[in-house]
């Protein structure tokens, strides 16, 4: 895609067309080919560090709360089932806010969808200092939970700045270094409480004024990414739309190609086993370690800040565990590793409920909990992208939001009131992830194959991406990514089904399938 | 390999965590409270019912032994000092498992607020006069007297009688009217910020 002088105007920071516009290499696309970490070369690494960090913040807003609720729940005279009931509200708002911010990128990119949601949902954050009720406790935790669904414009926004040999790597640092968030700021809260209390104000005005770092935080980060970000390397999305370089799809096509198919379901139900566990440990661990084994603010924080700090590695690690599985095993490989990471996952939840008598042991048994569940998460993503062609978005905005509906429904059954000790909560929550990750055995690809069932002869990825497609459509040529993804998926076969599962011999790309997200 | 790196780190916390927490907290003393002689009498200067403002009231704690119950279970020779406690009433601790009551003191949670610690007198009677801290919350509570020994060990306790009496504490909100002013100034800013650059990308746009 070259660039059009005329029809295209392109804002951002691009130099002079006929220089070189970019300091990484890129492909036709103008998506990078590499990923420097610790590089801010625009617009690409810095797309990524604004995408990350401003995910990261909206995890700190929404779980800023948890880690003060020793002395939120003495200043509003919350009961237990207050309390779970707003852990509830946290993560229930993002459950059908995920699913429209694929829409809202679609439309108007994800710099701005992100951006506007992360200012509009900032005053949540700041109101979180006046409250004096239980009600209101529950309103503000609802409202900032929203900002969650900015998982699903970084994802969309690194899928437009990488190419698909980094793509995965890009969605996989961007997601699991957001999801720190919710590990940092229970080690922050504390830390600010207390320096603010240190400075002379009551404790139930210290904690009002600790609501303002994660608040301000927010604000400053979405105002970067609209002044300093773009929606591709290109340039913003309103030139892209204006030069007719972007199809645009019907969303009517979209949802349906989405919702009938049944894997998008079965993923969903499982993240929501994974990343759902993940948020629900995050509301939940704080507490329990300050109220079962007497220990102060800070040490609470600093423990269950370890569960959600291992995502710096675990979430990227279960993303590059599911590529190395894929290289050697297929798909079938990426399904097996992702039951039996959740799965062990699940073991040592329900081993995490036993060991409650024992200080030591239930830290010990928590770190590794957490890297066995936020693997898992970066595992399921190693699937989303190959489920559809057409609702790659939708599919990860419903898998994104069954994430939030497990949460939902596991602080609801088990953590809600004083019907089960925290203890118990934890053991049946490990039995309900062993139980909720068996229906991936039930996935099935006819190119490629299923937990137990192999592939079926003469079926090939470019008919069941072709699927999607209606003839009038494939005729006009509409469906040229779908074939070209196709392609490129060869290597899903596994190392005896590449040879020859595609239909066309194509040379196996060095470039390995693309990836829509993390 | 992404899987040995992943299983080294995870080795090596397991290592660091197991090695570095014989921080065992609240190693217990084991006192339970129905093995303890209630010969202390206890009362307290707010009426049943009344409310008390954190910060501002005041409430009075007399006490003194009753030489009956003394008698019957031992002299008061052991007593040195006499701690007491402001208690969560029974109708505060409903719903809320980190206010509940424990038979086993060292995990009784009902208790969490220390008015004062006084030597014991050898007569047996004391008054201290009690500001109701700022850090009160907002419950209904009554008094309990612990007897502690040269050790600091509960020997003996009294109350005001939890199920009929108790007084209420309406504690601070904590809400001053700079963290008003200022949530509602930025919460303010913060959409005016995406208004501003709304407009501006509009201008651009139709330019």
């Amino acid at each position: 895609m070259e660039a059009k002088p005329a029809a295209m105007e392109v804002e951002g920071v691009e130099a002079a067309r006929g220089k070189p516009r970019f300091r990484m290499p890129v492909d036709s696309d103008l998506k990078a080919t590499e990923f420097w970490l610790f590089s801010f070369a625009r617009p690409h690494m810095a797309s990524f560090h604004m995408a990350w960090f401003s995910f990261f913040c909206c995890f700190v807003s929404t779980f800023a709360a948890p880690p003060l609720l020793p002395l939120i729940r003495d200043t509003l005279g919350l009961t237990a089932t207050d309390i779970g009931n707003a852990g509830i509200a946290s993560v229930s708002g993002a459950v059908f806010a995920r699913l429209a911010m694929g829409t809202a990128c679609d439309l108007v990119g994800p710099r701005l969808a992100s951006a506007s949601l992360i200012l509009l949902t900032t005053p949540a954050v700041y109101c979180s200092s006046i409250i004096q009720s239980p009600s209101a406790y529950l309103l503000v935790r609802f409202f900032t939970g929203i900002s969650l669904a900015s998982f699903v414009s970084a994802q969309f926004w690194m899928s437009s700045m990488f190419s698909a040999p980094k793509v995965g790597l890009a969605n996989g640092v961007a997601g699991g270094w957001g999801n720190l968030g919710g590990g940092a700021v229970q080690l922050l809260m504390p830390l600010v409480y207390e320096a603010i209390h240190k400075i002379g104000s009551t404790p139930f005005t210290a904690w009002r004024i600790a609501f303002f770092i994660p608040g301000l935080m927010q604000t400053f980060s979405a105002i970067a990414v609209l002044a300093f970000g773009q929606d591709m390397p290109g340039g913003n999305y309103r030139s892209l739309h204006k030069s007719g370089d972007m199809h645009k799809d019907s969303f009517g096509n979209v949802l349906r190609h989405a919702l009938t198919n049944y894997r998008g379901w079965i993923l969903a139900l499982t993240y929501g086993y994974c990343f759902g566990v993940e948020l629900t440990i995050d509301n939940v661990v704080h507490q329990y370690f300050y109220d079962r084994f007497d220990v102060n603010l800070q040490t609470a924080g600093l423990i269950a800040a370890s569960f959600g700090m291992a995502n710096i590695i675990s979430r990227p690690g279960g993303g590059l565990l599911s590529d190395w599985l894929s290289s050697r095993y297929g798909m079938r490989g990426r399904l097996w590793g992702l039951w039996t990471v959740q799965t062990i996952g699940g073991v040592l939840c329900v081993v995490l409920g036993i060991v409650d008598f024992s200080f030591a042991a239930s830290v010990a048994v928590m770190v590794l909990f957490s890297f066995f569940v936020q693997a898992a998460c970066g595992l399921t993503f190693g699937i989303v992208p190959f489920v559809s062609r057409r609702s790659l978005g939708l599919i990860s905005g419903m898998t994104g939001g069954g994430g939030n509906v497990g949460a939902v429904l596991t602080q609801y059954i088990f953590f809600h009131g004083t019907k089960y000790k925290t203890e118990t909560g934890i053991k049946y929550m490990g039995l309900m992830i062993i139980a909720c990750t068996l229906p991936i055995v039930l996935i099935y690809f006819p190119q490629w194959g299923g937990m137990f069932v192999g592939p079926r002869k003469g079926a090939t990825a470019e008919e069941y991406y072709s699927r999607e497609w209606s003839e009038h459509e494939r005729e006009k040529g509409f469906n040229a990514a779908s074939v070209r993804f196709a392609e490129n998926s060869v290597r899903e076969g596994g190392r005896s089904g590449s040879a020859g599962q595609s239909r066309h011999t194509t040379p196996v790309d060095e470039s390995p399938p693309a990836r829509g997200g993390v | 390999m992404a899987m040995a790196r992943d299983f080294r780190v995870v080795l090596c916390t397991l290592l660091l965590v197991l090695g570095a927490c014989h921080v065992t907290p609240a190693a217990a003393a084991g006192v339970r409270l129905s093995a303890l002689s209630k010969t202390l009498v206890v009362e307290a200067s707010p009426r049943a019912g009344q409310v008390l403002h954190a910060g501002e009231d005041t409430i009075t704690v007399t006490w003194s032994l009753n030489t009956t119950a003394a008698a019957a279970a031992g002299a008061d020779a052991g007593y040195k000092s006499v701690k007491l406690t402001l208690c969560y009433a029974p109708a505060s601790q409903v719903g809320r498992g980190w206010r509940k009551a424990h038979d086993e003191l060292s995990n009784d949670k009902a208790c969490q607020h220390t008015i004062a610690e006084r030597p014991y007198a050898a007569a047996g009677d004391g008054t201290f006069v009690y500001g109701v801290a700022r850090d009160v919350p907002t419950a209904s509570y009554y008094v309990r007297a612990y007897a502690l020994d040269a050790s600091g060990t509960q020997v003996a306790y009294g109350e005001t009688a939890p199920e009929e009496y108790s007084f209420a504490v309406a504690g601070i909100s904590g809400v001053t009217a700079p963290v008003r002013v200022a949530a509602g100034v930025l919460s303010a800013c913060s959409v005016a910020a995406l208004a501003v650059f709304l407009v501006l990308e509009n201008r651009k746009k139709n330019k």
